[in-house]
C-alpha cells in the first residue's frame, strides 16, 4: 500500500513543469560547479608561477577595491537616504528619483569617460590650464590607479545601497524614528543610535549587491588596471593561453564569493526582513532651514552631477564630434546584434523563469526554498567564472557530440557548441535568471492560490489554468521582468567579451574596444545609445517603487 | 440512498503534528444541505479542500455519487473530480467578466449549449442585467452569487461552499442567507456548507455537525 500511495505522490509532484525546472535549474548549476571542481583538478606547471608571483596581488587588488568602494558606496547610500526620507530641503523630491539615474551608466563607460576627462588633455587639465593658467601635478586628480577604480566604482554604484535603504526607511522606519524624536535624539544622534541599526538588514542587502558588482567588474578595473581576480582570468585567458588556470583561479574567485555568502548570513544571523505587508504609516520628513537646507541639497547635487550628468554631458559633447562618422551601417548592426542577443536570451529567462515559479508555487517550502535559491545563485556569481564554466561544459559536450557532427557530415574535431553563439547566450540566461525569475515570482505572490484552485476544479488542468487565468495576470510582472533583465544583458561586457563567437561585437564589447584602443571621443556615441537603453530600465525601477508605495 | 461517502479520513499538515483531521467518517444523502460549524484552525475548510483534492490525505476514501475520488489505490485529480467549490474570497478571475467567469468551466460544453447554461444560471442568481461587469464593479453579495453561478454551471457533484458569509456585512447577512438558501433549492444540489457562525448553519442547513479543534476533526453533535 505504501509504494502505491508513494507513487501517487511521485505521480502528483513530477510533471512537465518540475521536469522542466528542475533541468533549468541543473543547467544553471552545472557551469558553476564545474568551475568549483578545478580546485580537486591538478594543476598544471603554469599554476605554479601564477599562484606564487600573482595570486596574492589579484586577491589583495579584488579584496582593496571590494573594501573601499563597499564602505564608500554605503556611506553615501545611506547617507543620502536618510537624508531625502528624513528631511525636507530644496529639491528633495526631484533628488529621491534622480539619485537613482546613475545605475544607468555602465561603470565601464563611465571609467574611459572620466579618465579622459581628468587626463592631461582632457577637459579639466585643460580649462584650469588655458583659462585660469593653473598647471595641476601629474597624477593629483588623474583617475587610472586603485584611487580611481574606487570613485567610479562607488558614484556608479551606490544606487543600490540608496534604493534599498530608501525603500525601507521610508516604509518600516516611521514608528521607531517618530519615538526616538519624541525620546529626545535629533540629527546626528538619531542618525547613528537608531537609522543605522534598524536599516541594518537593508544597508547589508544593498551593500551585498555592491560587493557582487565589483567582484564581478572587469571594465573598470582592466581600464585603469587594476589587478583583480576577474581581470586575472582575462589575462590567463587570453595572453597566456591556459584555460585551467583561469578556471583555477574562477574557482578561487568562486571561494571568495561563497565566504561573503557565509558573512552575509552571519551579519544577519537574527535579522530578519520585516516583509510584513501591513500599510506602515510613512515617515513625516522634519523641514531643514538655511545652512543646513542648503548642505543637503549641495551634497545630493554634487553626488549627482559627478554620477550623471558630467559624465553624460561629456558624452553628448564627444558624440556630436563624431556623429557623423560613427553613425553608419555598423552601428546598426551593433546595435541589431546587442539587441537580438539580449532578445533571446530574455525570452529563454522568462521561459524558465514562468516554468520554475510556477513549480515553487505547488511545492512544499524547503525543496521549493531550494529550487529558487538554485534558479537565481547566478547574480552572485561573476560573469567571468559563468563564462570559463560555460566554455569548458560546452567543449565537454562537442567531444560528446562528435560523433553526432561527424554522422552529419559537418566534419571530424568539430566545435559546434563552443564556437556558436548558443555559449554567449547560456552564458547570459545562467548570469541574469534571478534578475527574471525574481519579477515573475513577485507577480506570482500577487495572485491569490484560490485562484488557480478554482480554475481547477472548475475542470482545468494545470496548463490550461496557466495559460487561461496565470498568464493573463502576470502580464505586467513579465513586461517588467522582460525590460529589467534584457537592459542588464545589453550592458554586459565580461560574458560578451569572453563567450561571443568569432565576428560578432555587440554595442558593449566594441564600446569597450574602442576605449581601450584610446578611440574615446569614438566610443562615445554607442555609450550614449547603452545610457539611453539603460533609463528604461531605472525607470522601469521607479515604476515598481511608485506601485509599491501606492 | 447514500450519495457521498467519507470514511476513516486522516490529513495532517505536518508529519510531526497530531493530525487536524483524525479518522473522520460521515455521510450525506443526494440534495442534502449539510453544514459544518467549528472554530478557525479546526480543520473544516481542509476537509472540503480534501474532498475537492486540493489537499491529499494521509489515509481514508471519499466516494461521491459513486465515483471513487481517493482510497489506497487511486487518486483522482481535483480537474477530474467534478466537485463545485465556492471559496471563502470567492476567487473571482479579476480579468474576466461576470459571463466570463460562469462559462469557465463550462469548457467542454458546445458553444450552444454553454449559451444556454449560462443565461439559466445568470437567471438562477439573476445576475442577467450583470453579465458584462467586472468582479471589482459588483458588491461582496453579488460577487458571492456569480460564485456560486460559476461552480454551479459545469452541473457538479456536490457543492462545496467555505465561509461564504465571511466577506459580507452583517447586516445583510439575513437577505443574502435566504437568497442563497433559495438558490441552493432551485438547484436541487448536494451542498457541504462550512462556517464558524452558527446563525449561518441554522439558517441555510438540514443537519449540522459540529468540529472542534481539539477533537481532531472528529465531530459531535451541536
Amino acid at each position: 500500500m505504501n509504494k502505491r500511495r508513494l507513487f501517487i505522490n511521485l505521480q502528483k509532484r513530477m510533471n512537465v513543469w518540475t521536469i522542466v525546472s528542475l533541468t533549468g535549474a541543473a543547467v544553471i548549476l552545472l557551469p558553476i560547479l564545474y568551475v568549483l571542481s578545478g580546485l580537486i583538478r591538478p594543476a598544471n606547471d603554469n599554476w605554479e608561477s601564477v599562484k606564487q608571483f600573482l595570486l596574492t596581488d589579484y586577491v589583495i587588488g579584488s579584496l582593496k577595491l571590494v573594501l573601499f568602494t563597499g564602505f564608500f558606496a554605503t556611506s553615501i547610500g545611506v547617507v543620502l537616504a536618510w537624508l531625502v526620507v528624513g528631511y525636507t530641503f530644496p529639491l528633495r523630491k526631484w533628488f529621491r528619483w534622480a539619485l537613482m539615474l546613475p545605475l544607468a551608466v555602465p561603470p565601464y563607460i563611465a571609467a574611459y569617460t572620466y579618465a579622459t576627462m581628468t587626463s592631461y588633455t582632457g577637459f579639466i587639465q585643460a580649462t584650469l590650464r588655458n583659462q585660469f593658467d593653473i598647471h595641476v601635478t601629474p597624477g593629483t586628480i588623474e583617475v587610472m590607479s586603485t584611487r580611481g577604480a574606487v570613485f567610479i566604482l562607488t558614484l556608479f554604484l551606490f544606487p543600490y545601497v540608496f534604493m534599498i535603504a530608501k525603500m525601507f526607511l521610508e516604509r518600516q522606519s516611521a514608528v521607531y524614528i517618530e519615538n526616538a524624536r519624541l525620546l529626545g535624539h535629533k540629527r546626528l544622534s538619531l542618525f547613528f543610535n537608531v537609522v543605522l541599526p534598524i536599516s541594518r538588514p537593508a544597508i547589508i542587502a544593498g551593500l551585498m549587491l555592491v560587493v557582487f558588482e565589483v567582484l564581478s567588474d572587469y571594465g573598470v578595473a582592466n581600464y585603469f588596471g587594476v589587478q583583480t581576480l576577474s581581470t586575472a582570468i582575462f589575462q590567463t585567458w587570453f595572453s597566456m593561453y591556459d584555460v585551467d588556470s583561469a578556471m583555477r583561479l574562477a574557482a578561487w574567485l568562486m571561494v571568495v564569493i561563497i565566504g561573503i555568502f557565509v558573512l552575509e548570513r552571519y551579519l544577519r544571523r537574527n535579522q530578519q526582513y520585516n516583509t510584513s505587508m501591513k500599510q506602515n504609516k510613512p515617515l513625516a520628513p522634519k523641514p531643514l532651514k538655511g545652512a543646513a537646507a542648503f548642505g543637503a541639497t549641495a551634497f545630493c547635487m554634487i553626488v549627482f552631477l559627478l554620477s550623471f550628468v558630467i559624465p553624460v554631458v561629456q558624452l553628448i559633447v564627444w558624440a556630436t564630434w563624431t556623429y557623423e562618422k560613427m553613425w553608419s551601417a555598423d552601428l546598426i548592426e551593433l546595435a541589431l546584434n546587442s539587441l537580438s542577443g539580449a532578445a533571446i536570451a530574455t525570452f529563454v529567462i522568462l521561459i524558465l523563469a514562468l516554468l520554475s515559479a510556477k513549480t515553487v508555487r505547488t511545492m512544499s517550502s524547503w525543496p521549493a526554498y531550494l529550487l529558487t535559491k538554485l534558479m537565481t545563485v547566478g547574480y552572485a556569481v561573476p560573469g567571468a567564472i559563468i563564462a570559463i564554466g560555460v566554455l569548458a561544459v560546452c567543449i565537454q559536450l562537442d567531444k560528446w557530440l562528435f560523433p553526432i557532427y561527424a554522422s552529419l557530415g559537418m566534419g571530424k574535431g568539430m566545435l559546434w557548441l563552443s564556437t556558436s553563439l548558443f555559449m554567449l547566450l547560456a552564458g547570459y540566461v545562467i548570469r541574469f535568471m534571478a534578475t527574471g525569475y525574481n519579477a515573475i515570482e513577485t507577480g506570482y505572490d500577487k495572485i491569490p492560490r484560490s485562484y488557480s484552485e478554482a480554475a481547477r476544479t472548475l475542470g482545468h488542468g494545470p496548463a490550461s489554468t496557466f495559460f487561461k487565468i496565470e498568464l493573463p495576470l502576470l502580464r505586467g510582472s513579465i513586461v517588467t521582468g522582460f525590460i529589467l533583465t534584457f537592459v542588464e544583458i545589453v550592458k554586459e561586457l565580461p560574458i560578451t567579451m569572453l563567450l561571443r563567437p568569432f565576428n560578432f561585437d555587440t554595442l558593449a564589447a566594441r564600446t569597450y574596444q574602442f576605449a581601450i584602443d584610446e578611440r574615446i571621443y569614438e566610443a562615445a556615441l554607442p555609450s550614449l545609445l547603452l545610457i539611453s537603453i539603460s533609463l528604461f530600465s531605472v525607470l522601469c525601477i521607479l515604476n515598481i517603487e511608485k506601485e509599491k508605495t501606492k | 440512498m447514500t450519495y457521498v461517502s467519507i470514511k476513516n479520513l486522516t490529513f495532517r499538515y505536518n508529519k510531526r503534528q497530531t493530525p487536524i483531521i483524525d479518522n473522520l467518517s460521515f455521510a450525506m444523502n443526494k440534495g442534502e444541505i449539510v453544514g459544518i460549524v467549528g472554530a478557525s484552525g479546526s480543520g473544516k475548510s481542509t476537509l472540503l479542500r480534501i474532498i475537492a483534492g486540493l489537499e491529499q490525505p494521509e489515509q481514508g476514501t471519499i466516494e461521491v455519487d459513486q465515483k471513487m475520488m481517493m482510497d489506497d489505490t487511486c487518486w483522482v485529480e481535483t480537474e477530474q473530480r467534478g466537485v463545485g467549490m465556492v471559496f471563502q474570497d470567492y476567487a473571482l478571475f479579476p480579468h474576466l467578466n461576470v459571463a466570463d467567469n460562469i462559462g469557465f468551466g463550462m469548457h467542454k460544453l458546445k458553444r450552444s449549449e454553454r449559451k444556454q447554461r449560462l443565461q439559466e444560471m445568470l437567471e438562477l442568481v439573476q445576475m442577467t442585467d450583470y453579465a458584462k461587469r467586472y468582479p471589482h464593479e459588483l458588491s461582496g453579495g453579488q460577487q458571492q452569487r456569480v460564485a456560486m453561478a460559476r461552480a454551479l454551471a459545469p452541473k457538479p457533484s456536490i457543492l462545496l461552499m467555505d465561509e461564504p458569509f465571511s466577506n459580507l456585512d452583517a447586516h445583510l447577512k439575513a437577505n443574502i442567507r435566504k437568497e442563497l438558501l433559495q438558490i441552493l433549492r432551485r438547484a436541487g444540489i448536494t451542498c457541504l456548507f462550512v462556517s464558524h457562525d452558527q446563525a449561518d448553519i441554522e439558517a441555510i442547513c438540514e443537519r449540522e455537525f459540529c468540529i472542534t479543534a481539539n477533537s481532531g476533526g472528529n465531530f459531535c453533535s451541536c
